[in-house]
């Protein structure tokens, strides 16, 4: 597994949830590998925020992005070369404010893409503000007397979005995790891990986690089903809550097309031109 | 009377087919054998209003409308109060009786004659067609086969009307026109035409555009084309995403554009740095019309210089060339793709709405395109950002075993995050070298058109102003030398010397003189006069031409 490390210093606090991200993802290249994926067919991208510094972490090739448009670069990627499979890791904060739209529309058109979403409700890199998904009354240095808005809630929203592979993890079950990844990585269509990343220097909810969160025996049926789950907090069920088959973006619009492999020669452009002019 | 230059001009409310009308009239008169500029003047609205299509031509190349038209066809009474004084000497004015009579010209019952028929209101068009027709002097026979091909819904009824209303017009104005022919049937194209055409040709695979007029029709054109030529064209949500996503798009080696206008574009310029530090090669067309905000969106002018001239927080190579014809849009499109995929950078083509949606005849020599190309890496132990003599990294593109990382983050050789010093600058020197290389590059193609004369002075200018400048000297019959930077940043300062202390006229599109502040600051040249025009609408050349004399 050390070759998908990188000898970039790592950051991150003592103790990050992140860690648990990086690992079982490193753990599902690898599994991914055994089943005929090769890694060089893999890329990443990432927005800005603690979440994102895993891009240098990883040995794998991508685009370390803007804050939120990693989700629009990623598509970009996709689009071009649908042989490869794509994927973000995006703060809350980088997927549910500056990205919002980016992701919602990603799930609308079923970009083929993966979004692993780090949890940890709090704009960590900028000490400690409130993010979009954060429960209201949460005191930052942006809302010291408590924030006054409510949370999104990025399940409910994505489900509504048209999202066609939708689950929750948890950091400290790195196995689960693992799972999640590999199987979100292999969906074809628009894929969505929301993460729950404890945050020790803001927010550590390690404890608030380890009570609250249960691994999803069966996965929700019906879209109902699954909207009811995702709205549950006196529990945290973490697992697959939707999986849907459609034709993903690239497929619908020019079908088996890879625009970057492709293109069509000089002399044909040329030539199809010059008779596009005729009369 | 034989005629050089012969304008039609027709008006009327969106929806009533004018820009239909002066499209048929564009090929009449490109039929037979002559040049053609068309510039359509639309308000932003579908419909009522009013719009007019000003069809102008000649035997020879003919760069600009003008409007003093010799045959004027108005729908309703809003047109003729519009346009009852822009009828050239001996020319004539047909207007629709039924709207309101009484006026000087020539009344012609265009509703009432409609009425007869289900779908009226689109008939207009088809009317002033006939008009033309019979003015210019082509029989019954010549019209219904045009009416038939033009207008394949509803042919009978509408050959029918223009039967009814070329009797109207014919004994009065008859073959009133006698047109000289010209040399060769060329085709007519339209500026975003040319350019979408020149990015083909070049190698564009994945095009991204949010709808902005004046820009628009590059998306519809090119989304049209998509399936035949193998290319992504896609939609997104806003124009943040098109920008991200075309860097995307080119990570993967797919010859990447986008396109918009001022206010689209201000959407994009947090994109467009990380193309600056990610060294991501995206082409932008930027397609002005009047500012700031929404502006004047169907309109033309040439405000967004200086934006693209620094679009994009912090340092980083832009290249910025403006094509001054429909020909050179079409060739510097492919040379401006080539230019930022060797350089690895972003680049805007800017342009104007009156190049953009005018249309013209055009005579292409595709095989003359750039391709566009960079250099890729071969071997081991690839390093995306490796600093080199000029300061372009090898490319290489997924997969492959190699790792390739694009940074939006100050980086180091592989593309990991830095914060080291020695990094920051080196970086910043690295790309900068690009810079260099470039000017030197330039040195070795053409950056400024050059239309010498013989008067002993210079009209300088850029952008589709070079069209209204070059048909104004025509008109005018005056001939200083005119000069058109193609190639405004790097700005080629090296072409400019001679010109620095002669006696020198700028014309352009703006109300503070952007241009003209550039010329001075950028190659030090001496202005005595600033022509300029910001009504949004481009410059008439006869106007334009008492302007310049004036000023010479």
């Amino acid at each position: 597994m050390d070759d998908l490390g990188t000898n970039a210093e790592n950051t991150w606090c003592p103790g990050c949830g992140n860690f648990g991200i990086l690992n079982a993802f490193k753990k599902a290249v690898l599994k991914l590998e055994e089943k005929g994926i090769q890694r060089e067919n893999i890329v990443i991208s990432a927005g800005i925020g603690c979440s994102a510094k895993i891009f240098d972490y990883i040995n794998l090739s991508g685009i370390y992005g803007l804050h939120g448009r990693d989700i629009a670069s990623v598509q970009g990627i996709k689009f071009a070369n649908p042989d490869l499979k794509c994927v973000t890791f995006s703060g809350d904060g980088n997927a549910m404010g500056e990205g919002l739209a980016h992701m919602l529309f990603a799930a609308k058109r079923n970009a083929d893409i993966t979004i692993i979403m780090h949890h940890n409700s709090v704009y960590a890199l900028t000490t400690g503000q409130v993010t979009p998904i954060t429960n209201k009354g949460w005191k930052g240095p942006s809302t010291p007397r408590g924030s006054v808005e409510e949370p999104l809630n990025p399940l409910t929203l994505l489900l509504e979005a048209g999202a066609t592979f939708l689950a929750r993890g948890y950091t400290a079950k790195i196995d689960h995790l693992t799972d999640l990844i590999e199987q979100a990585i292999e969906h074809e269509g628009f894929s969505f891990i929301d993460v729950l990343q404890p945050c020790v220097s803001w927010n550590n909810t390690y404890k608030l986690y380890n009570e609250l969160t249960y691994v999803l025996e069966d996965e929700p049926k019906t879209h109902d089903e699954a909207l009811k789950l995702s709205r549950r907090i006196d529990k945290l069920p973490i697992g697959v809550f939707w999986r849907d088959e459609k034709p993903p973006f690239h497929d619908a619009l020019y079908g088996s097309l890879n625009p970057s492999i492709n293109s069509l020669s000089r002399e044909k452009r040329l030539e199809m031109i010059t008779n596009l002019l005729k009369f | 009377m034989v005629k050089e230059i012969f304008t039609f001009l027709v008006g009327g409310k969106a929806g009533e087919g004018v820009k239909k009308a002066g499209s048929v009239a564009a090929d009449v008169l490109a039929g037979m054998g002559r040049n053609v500029f068309q510039m359509d003047d639309y308000m932003s609205l579908i419909r009522g209003g009013h719009n007019f299509s000003v069809v102008s031509s000649a035997p020879r190349k003919i760069y600009s409308h003008y409007m003093k038209a010799d045959l004027v066809v108005c729908f309703d009474k809003r047109s003729y109060d519009n346009h009852s004084d822009q009828v050239a000497e001996g020319g004539i004015l047909v207007y629709n009786s039924d709207d309101k009579d009484g006026m000087n010209g020539m009344g012609v019952p265009l509703t009432s004659e409609a009425k007869k028929y289900p779908v009226r209101n689109l008939m207009f068009g088809v009317g002033a067609v006939a008009i033309l027709c019979a003015a210019l002097g082509y029989d019954k026979k010549y019209t219904d086969d045009l009416i038939a091909q033009q207008y394949p819904k509803g042919t009978e009824d509408n050959q029918a009307y223009a039967s009814t209303i070329y009797d109207h017009v014919f004994p009065e104005i008859g073959g009133k026109f006698k047109l000289e022919e010209g040399d060769t049937v060329r085709r007519i194209v339209f500026g975003n035409q040319a350019i979408a055409l020149g990015a083909i040709a070049g190698g564009l695979s994945v095009y991204y555009a949010y709808p902005m007029t004046p820009a628009s029709s590059l998306l519809h054109y090119l989304a049209a084309q998509a399936e035949k030529f193998g290319l992504a064209v896609i939609h997104p949500e806003n124009e943040i995403a098109v920008m991200n996503m075309a860097v995307g798009s080119s990570f993967t080696g797919a010859k990447t554009m986008v396109g918009t206008s001022g206010g689209g574009f201000a959407l994009m310029v947090e994109g467009f740095s990380l193309a600056g530090i990610t060294e991501a090669p995206v082409l932008c067309v930027l397609s002005a019309r009047p500012g700031p905000a929404t502006g004047v969106p169907t309109y033309t002018e040439q405000a967004d210089l200086n934006f693209a001239l620094s679009a994009g927080h912090g340092e980083f190579l832009r290249i910025v060339a403006s094509p001054g014809t429909l020909e050179e849009a079409f060739y510097l499109t492919a040379q401006m793709l080539d230019l930022v995929w060797k350089f690895q950078t972003s680049g805007i083509l800017l342009t104007e709405k009156h190049l953009s949606e005018s249309s013209t005849t055009i005579e292409l020599q595709p095989d003359n395109i750039i391709s566009a190309g960079g250099v890729e890496f071969q071997g081991n132990g690839y390093k995306r950002y490796l600093d080199t003599e000029d300061g372009v990294s090898p490319l290489l593109f997924p997969p492959s075993h190699e790792v390739i990382k694009w940074n939006s983050y100050e980086h180091d050789d592989l593309g990991i995050t830095t914060e080291d010093p020695y990094w920051i600058s080196r970086m910043h020197d690295k790309r900068n070298k690009k810079i260099d290389a470039l000017k030197k590059y330039m040195k070795s193609i053409n950056t400024v058109n050059v239309y010498r004369g013989e008067h002993p002075s210079n009209v300088i200018t850029y952008g589709s102003t070079t069209m209204s400048v070059i048909e104004a000297l025509k008109y005018g019959q005056i001939n200083p030398t005119v000069v058109q930077p193609v190639y405004l940043n790097p700005f080629p300062v090296w072409e400019f010397e001679e010109f620095k202390d002669q006696t020198n006229i700028v014309v352009e599109q703006s109300s503070t003189g952007q241009f003209a502040d550039l010329l001075r600051e950028k190659a030090g040249i001496r202005i005595k006069e600033v022509i300029k025009r910001y009504d949004g609408r481009p410059f008439d050349p006869m106007e334009l031409s008492k302007k310049i004399k004036e000023g010479l």
